[in-house]
């Protein structure tokens, strides 16, 4: 009786903790994997003020746990001007500890950023306002949507052809094509201009910014999205959770960190404080395309 | 008897006349309706005429614009990707100063012409009147560039201020231009601002609707 007990207590616990693996709500570790690409994402996080500085410090924290590689920003990286002191107070002094320990940083522009940051060696832009890389399985396309012209929009869909099917597709820019953040919100206009390539080429995640909270959507069109867009600007109690809404956070600042291992993409949203609060796992899947083509 | 059947004859008679005059109403109706098209087809042409006048005219000038940028720019050290800030902000500060005192009396509506700013005007009703507009409107939202900020033709865009990011519909409606300026909105006026020295190159005023 007592055995039984305990079984159905261990199969409940088990059950409860799937879900919420599933849904985001558990702790889910990393599996820290040989060959695995690991990164940290942080958005809206360059004013200089304490805020950014401890999460920057709680990012070196986490590093010690789960050794990051890199970290990709999803803009306004630098809030209060254009002058070499900016440029110190809002990233060199607060990222210290992670630049001194050789962490890459692929920045985006936002809409408080000069264009002129794309010169800074830091931001690994080379001078481009928009750009892609990849790291090992996956293809990283950083965007500027400040300014989505023609031009831009022919180099991503030559970008996004060109990548093929074989590995993850991960965009990543400042303004979110679904946001619950009662201050800004979606950028629909965008979303008509950029949805449409990301579900026809097979694109996995996208990250952005610029509502200053954390939000992750439920799968749109097959395509994960999130806003983290709380590492140093934060609008608490601004997130107005939605039918798309899989978990938010507006009660404080805060970084995602992410691993992805193979067809798996791990990753955790920390508070400033440290608290993980979100956390799951993507599998990526072959989903069928308007054209009838499959993407892994 | 007869008094009856000259009673039915002017009936026929009147009946015949109110046919003919429907008729002939119908007929003037239909010509004028024609002409009406014709000459709204007519205007409508005029105007796409001219638009792509005044478009060409503000490419023109902005690749004449682009073409002292250039010069100017080349004979300053050149501006890379680099560790210090300070070279980013010395190279925008000198190329600044530069450009003004190669156009010293550059002024509103170098760039937008009268015909340039009409067209600019035209593009920018069609798509903020199309159906998918809503985010096009972006420069009232919160969190936009103060619509009061000073826009002052070879000043510069102000440090702290942030951008409004351009709906991808706008600029696809806008002619495109080269990668030395780039298109901006302040409140209802559109410029034209230089990238790297963040030079406002030209303001067109009153090209957005106001707020409604």
């Amino acid at each position: 009786m007592r055995m039984r007990r305990v079984l159905l207590s261990l199969v409940f616990s088990i059950g409860v903790t799937l879900v919420l693996a599933a849904r985001g709500g558990a702790d889910v570790a990393f599996p820290l994997q040989a060959n695995s690409v690991r990164f940290a994402a942080i958005g809206d996080m360059g004013t200089g003020e304490s805020f950014q500085i401890d999460v920057a410090r709680q990012m070196a924290k986490s590093r010690e746990a789960f050794p990051f590689e890199f970290v990709i920003t999803l803009g306004d990286n630098i809030y209060t001007g254009s002058a070499p002191s900016d440029f110190d107070k809002d990233f060199a002094v607060p990222y210290k500890p992670l630049l001194d320990a050789g962490v890459q940083f692929y920045a985006a522009l936002g809409n408080h950023d000069s264009t002129n940051e794309r010169f800074y060696k830091p931001f690994n832009m080379n001078g481009a306002n928009y750009y892609t890389y990849k790291k090992g399985n996956v293809r990283f396309f950083a965007l500027d949507s400040n300014y989505m012209d023609p031009k831009q929009v022919a180099w991503l869909t030559s970008q996004l052809s060109d990548a093929g099917t074989g590995g993850w597709k991960i965009c990543y820019f400042h303004h979110p094509l679904y946001s619950s953040g009662m201050f800004h919100g979606p950028d629909l206009d965008l979303r008509k201009t950029l949805e449409p390539l990301f579900v026809t080429y097979g694109v996995d995640a996208v990250f952005a910014g610029h509502d200053h909270v954390y939000e992750r959507i439920l799968p749109q069109r097959g395509i994960y999205y999130f806003t983290e867009g709380a590492s140093g600007e934060l609008r608490a109690g601004n997130l107005a959770p939605s039918a798309i809404t899989a978990k938010g956070f507006d009660a404080d600042r805060s970084f995602m960190m992410i691993e992805i291992a193979g067809d798996d993409l791990y990753f955790r949203t920390t508070s400033r404080a440290g608290v993980v609060v979100d956390s799951g796992v993507i599998h990526r899947t072959i989903r069928p395309t308007p054209g009838g083509v499959s993407h892994e | 008897m007869t008094r009856l059947m000259t009673a039915r004859a002017s009936r026929s008679r009147i009946r015949s006349g109110l046919l003919a005059l429907a008729i002939s109403v119908l007929a003037t109706g239909l010509v004028s309706g024609q002409a009406a098209t014709v000459s709204k087809n007519q205007k409508e042409q005029a105007e796409q005429a001219a638009d792509l006048a005044g478009f060409q005219e503000f490419g023109a000038r902005v690749q004449a614009y682009v073409k002292l940028q250039k010069t100017v720019e080349g004979s300053l050290p050149g501006l890379g990707p680099t560790d210090l800030p300070e070279m980013i902000t010395a190279h925008q500060e000198a190329l600044a100063r530069k450009i003004r005192e190669a156009r010293p009396h550059a002024k509103t509506g170098d760039l937008f012409t009268s015909a340039a700013h009409s067209a600019f005007r035209h593009a920018t009703r069609s798509v903020l009147e199309g159906p998918h507009s809503a985010s096009s409107l972006a420069y009232m939202q919160p969190g936009a560039p103060s619509p009061g900020m000073r826009l002052v033709v070879n000043e510069i865009y102000p440090d702290t201020a942030p951008f409004t990011a351009l709906s991808p519909e706008l600029l696809a409606a806008f002619p495109a231009l080269p990668a030395e300026v780039a298109y901006a909105i302040v409140g209802r006026t559109l410029l034209v601002i230089d990238v790297k020295s963040r030079l406002i190159v030209d303001v067109a005023r009153l090209m957005f609707p106001p707020p409604s």
